[in-house]
């Protein structure tokens, strides 16, 4: 339950600030909605197993591993696409004097 | 004698197309001359198997190539497939040498004889071919090597002809495809020799009007046929090389080739060998009346070619076996004629600077041997006794007077044959006394020897061919046996008595005089004759229309503003997710206890207001704050969870994405755009219903199973297997490796696209003051944390670390001396650019999955190096080397975002 509200919570600030203006504001949005995806995969994998995958851990108490490593990518993923859309904004600011595409209208 | 000879023939062809550059940028032009030379050996090779092809045999090489999909590199030698591979070879070798002399000796030609090697090498392999899907590559790699030969350097023009023709013989490959698949379906084998053995199979089945009718879409458009003729003379924009080899002797030929090839299906009854005929009568006519038409040189031989392929295709069609002969000895026959026009059109174009025969006129006076070679030609184009011209037309007038089928079918066709003959010798005699008879009115001279020499010795085989016109009887004979299936006999001489043939063609010779002594009256009634429209005015028409109509179809989804496409990305989703609920929802599962932990919702609690601030806040600042609070709760949350692995990279990551935002905000206004109210409300509306459904999407499909097969295996299987106790760190390196790889790329990718979107002219050297304190800790904590790295990185497969983190703790060193010396000194410190990483990254772990494949066993496998120290054993993974091509490239899009966004302004 209380991983679904922090996902939801995630998912909310992220689809707010995607839907503003100006790309820094949708890079933000965008880290926190990369923050909802990566806490939904962690806990596909159950959260009732919390022992760290490491070997030792008795398979019956370990976490499951398969998403934490999904998850470990996700996260370094999720960093090159910010960077993405802040080079977005960095080159509209050049381009437009600001990170906002919608000019003044 | 092994049939790997006649793979070995293509193999030849390939490799002087992998060397065309090297010969191209070192030799000049003349780089023809080595090229000419390997189309001969390979003509050398494939004539080793000649007697026995000569004998009915088939020369077969057969490899595996998709055993999935039951597709096979299966390349056959028999006669049909030798005639049109001298044709492709050995005009091949004469464009070549004539290429040495025609191209511009300053300016490079690495591109043209680069593409006319590889186009002579997919020739070769479309004739060869013994399996449909494989002649169907070669089909498509001769349109695209004939879009780029005549796209060229030129400009808007050129550009606009190869895209009429690429889009003409593209969309004629795609029905061609389909109808290759369906028969493929049909015959359960793309076996083109077993197809062919029993033709009832595919021409019996109730698919067969189908299947042969988009066979047939394929060939008239690629061998230029009445309608979609109008792509070959639009071709013409290209070099003269490229037009003779190309759009004259060869690749037009393609669809000709396809229809003999598929005799025995067309031949199995139904209407095809009407249709066949009729449109290429109808295209020799049509082609011929419109050659007549024409002034420029170059497109007058165009539509000459227009109307000899429907000729030839008229030919294929009727599919009795002297017809098929008649063919061979056509084929043969024009592409010797018209290389060597296209080839003495090409020097004339050169020395006396004009291609229309309006302007040119004495020629013959000052260029002798050009003009002979030119007479030479036109003689057997127009059908003159003893060229071989004459011979391979007086057959084909037989072939048409024996067409089997309806009664009104052969008439019909020989009369529509005769009358495009009989147009053929007028403009033939129009070209020769255009250019050459006349007054000269221009100093000009015959070319060198060796520019002359290639259109010259085609034009000699033309008459020699001719001369000795039994000694083709084997090859014709072989040919027709190949595409009907069954033996049988063929004579070609110069005398065969006085036969109805001998006498149309007599009579076409004579009408065909009359009409160009009447040339100026013709003139004058043709001139303003046009037709109602052409296929190329049509065709434009109906790009345009397409474009038109991508443009509207696309108009409600541009825009300029982000939300716009965000919104319809997450409605789509939304909707999904409601769909998902309402299809999956009942059959959930009951949940299974949960062990939640009171510091569980302590963190959720922070996450909300952080969330909440980061939403709402006005400021940057505020907004990068809130942000980093989110980000280490998240970090907090993955401990409680059992990942310290994720907890540290959440937390590495966290840091230097507020250190990019940061250097970003430094160029940004303090506060952000507002938003209209409208927006807010509707975003507001957006955020309650989207975090609503992920809420209730995690609730509904977490939490209620044990761990899953996959984790389990590897919680068991990893520390043996993989050689490391850190179960996800052998996942990544190991086990789904090739998962790993190809993140890794993306993000060298994505580094890319930061270095090049954001590129700017940025000093290298800050000027600003910095913080002493901050400077002298950088100083002592640097080396401390390079080593932390070091080891993090060497101890990942066993303990909580690996190449992510330990790039990640190498870029927080690098934000610290950023902070302290900007981009100067990061490069002092960090000495190789980030490509250079990011490639070195890429390239060790891909050698290292190489490797794995060499030491025999998959891709990306690893193994395990046992290492005996005096202190006992080391067990070290082989992964290791994977790990640091990790390192490398998280490593190296680090400091490219750091050089890209750090720079201080000049």
């Amino acid at each position: 339950m209380t991983a679904a509200v922090i996902v939801g919570v995630l998912a909310a600030a992220g689809t707010y600030l995607v839907l503003q203006r100006g790309l820094v504001r949708m890079a933000l949005g965008f880290v926190l909605l990369g923050h909802a995806a990566n806490v939904l995969l962690v806990v596909s994998g159950g959260i009732h197993r919390r022992g760290v995958p490491i070997e030792g851990e008795t398979v019956g108490r370990a976490a499951d591993p398969l998403p934490q490593a999904f998850t470990l990518t996700a996260i370094v993923i999720g960093f090159g696409m910010t960077a993405f859309l802040l080079a977005l904004a960095f080159r509209a600011r050049r381009d437009l004097g600001d990170d906002d595409l919608e000019g003044e209208s | 004698m092994s049939a790997g000879l006649v793979g070995l023939s293509l193999l030849l062809l390939i490799a002087a197309a992998a060397l065309a550059p090297l010969f191209a940028r070192f030799l000049g032009r003349d780089a023809g001359y080595p090229l000419a030379g390997f189309f001969v050996a390979a003509l050398g090779l494939l004539a080793v198997h000649a007697p026995a092809v000569l004998d009915d045999e088939r020369v077969v090489l057969s490899l595996s190539w998709v055993p999935g999909l039951d597709v096979g590199l299966v390349l056959v030698l028999d006669g049909l497939s030798l005639l049109f591979a001298l044709l492709v070879l050995a005009v091949g070798a004469v464009v070549m040498a004539y290429s040495a002399r025609y191209l511009d000796p300053e300016a490079s030609h690495v591109r043209v004889y680069t593409l006319l090697t590889l186009f002579g090498a997919a020739m070769l392999g479309l004739v060869l071919a013994g399996d449909v899907m494989l002649l169907f590559v070669f089909w498509e790699l001769t349109s695209v090597l004939s879009y780029l030969l005549i796209g060229g350097r030129g400009g808007g023009a050129s550009k606009a002809a190869a895209t009429r023709a690429f889009l003409v013989t593209g969309l004629g490959g795609l029905a061609l495809f389909a109808g290759l698949v369906l028969m493929t379906v049909v015959a359960g084998t793309g076996d083109v020799r077993s197809i062919l053995a029993d033709p009832g199979v595919v021409a019996g089945s109730s698919l067969a009007p189908v299947i042969l009718a988009l066979v047939l879409a394929g060939a008239f458009t690629k061998s230029a046929q009445f309608p979609f003729h109008f792509w070959l003379p639009g071709a013409m924009v290209a070099p003269t090389p490229v037009s003779t080899y190309l759009h004259a002797a060869t690749m037009v030929k393609a669809g000709v080739y396809l229809v003999a090839r598929m005799t025995p299906l067309f031949a199995y009854g139904g209407p095809w060998r009407t249709i066949i005929v009729l449109v290429g009568v109808t295209t020799a006519v049509i082609g011929a009346s419109l050659a007549l038409k024409q002034h420029d040189l170059k497109e007058l031989l165009a539509y000459s070619t227009v109307s000899q392929l429907g000729f030839l295709m008229a030919l294929a069609g009727i599919g009795t076996y002297a017809a098929l002969a008649a063919m061979a000895a056509h084929v043969l026959a024009h592409a010797l004629y018209k290389a060597t026009l296209f080839m003495v059109v090409g020097v004339i174009d050169r020395e006396a600077g004009s291609r229309d025969i309006r302007e040119l006129t004495g020629l013959r006076r000052a260029m002798p041997w050009t003009a002979g070679a030119t007479a030479l030609a036109a003689l057997s184009m127009a059908g003159i006794p003893p060229f071989l011209g004459f011979v391979s037309k007086e057959e084909a007038f037989a072939a048409f007077l024996g067409t089997p089928g309806p009664g009104w079918l052969a008439p019909l066709a020989t009369t529509l044959a005769a009358a495009s003959a009989c147009l053929t010798f007028a403009y033939g005699a129009r070209i020769f006394d255009g250019a050459f008879e006349g007054p000269l009115t221009q100093k000009l001279f015959d070319p060198r020897r060796s520019f002359l020499v290639p259109a010259a010795l085609t034009a000699l085989a033309g008459l020699g061919l001719g001369l000795a016109v039994s000694r083709l009887n084997p090859l014709a004979r072989a040919a027709a046996d190949a595409a009907i299936g069954a033996p049988g006999e063929v004579d070609l001489a110069l005398w065969h008595g006085l036969t109805p043939a001998l006498a149309l063609a007599a009579a076409m010779v004579t009408l065909g005089f009359v009409l160009f002594l009447l040339r100026r009256r013709i003139d004058r009634a043709l001139d303003p004759v046009d037709l109602p429209t052409s296929g190329a005015r049509v065709f434009d028409r109906a790009y345009d229309a397409t474009i038109a109509l991508g443009r509207r179809s696309g108009a409600p989804f541009t825009s300029s503003v982000p939300a716009v496409h965000m919104g319809w990305v997450l409605g789509a989703l939304a909707t999904a997710a409601v769909a998902a609920w309402l299809a999956w929802s009942p059959g959930v599962p009951p949940a299974l206890a949960t062990d939640e932990l009171g510091a569980d919702q302590v963190v959720a609690g922070l996450l909300a207001l952080g969330a909440a601030g980061a939403a709402l806040a006005r400021s940057r600042i505020g907004a990068v704050a809130a942000l980093g609070i989110v980000g280490f709760l998240v970090a907090v949350l993955y401990v409680l969870l059992g990942g310290p692995d994720l907890a540290i990279t959440q937390l590495l990551v966290e840091t230097l994405t507020v250190a990019l935002v940061v250097l970003v905000f430094r160029k940004l206004p303090r506060t952000f755009a507002a938003a209209g109210r409208p927006r807010r409300v509707a975003a507001g509306g957006a955020a309650v219903v989207v975090g609503t459904l992920a809420a209730a999407g995690t609730y509904a499909f977490t939490g209620r199973r044990g761990i899953s097969a996959a984790g389990a295996y590897f919680l068991r299987a990893g520390p043996d297997e993989a050689g490391g106790r850190n179960v996800v760190n052998t996942i990544l390196v190991d086990f789904r490796a090739l998962d790993t790889l190809g993140e890794i790329a993306v993000l060298a990718v994505a580094a890319v696209g930061v270095t090049v979107l954001a590129s700017s002219a940025l000093s290298g050297a800050g000027t600003r003051e910095r913080s002493l304190i901050l400077r002298e800790a950088t100083r002592v904590l640097t080396p401390g944390m390079v080593l932390l790295a070091v080891y993090f990185l060497l101890r990942g497969h066993n303990a909580p670390g690996g190449g992510f983190i330990a790039a990640l703790i190498a870029g927080a060193t690098l934000v610290l001396q950023h902070l302290t010396g900007g981009v100067g000194q990061v490069r002092r410190l960090l000495p190789v650019s980030p490509p250079t990483l990011l490639a070195a990254g890429l390239l060790l772990a891909v050698a290292y999955g190489l490797a794995g494949l060499l030491l025999g066993g998959h891709f990306l496998q690893g193994a395990i190096w046992q290492i005996d120290l005096s202190a006992g054993t080391a067990k070290l993974a082989a992964s290791l080397v994977f790990d640091a091509g990790v390192f490398l490239v998280v490593l190296g899009a680090i400091a490219a975002y750091l050089r890209t966004f750090g720079g201080d302004e000049g």
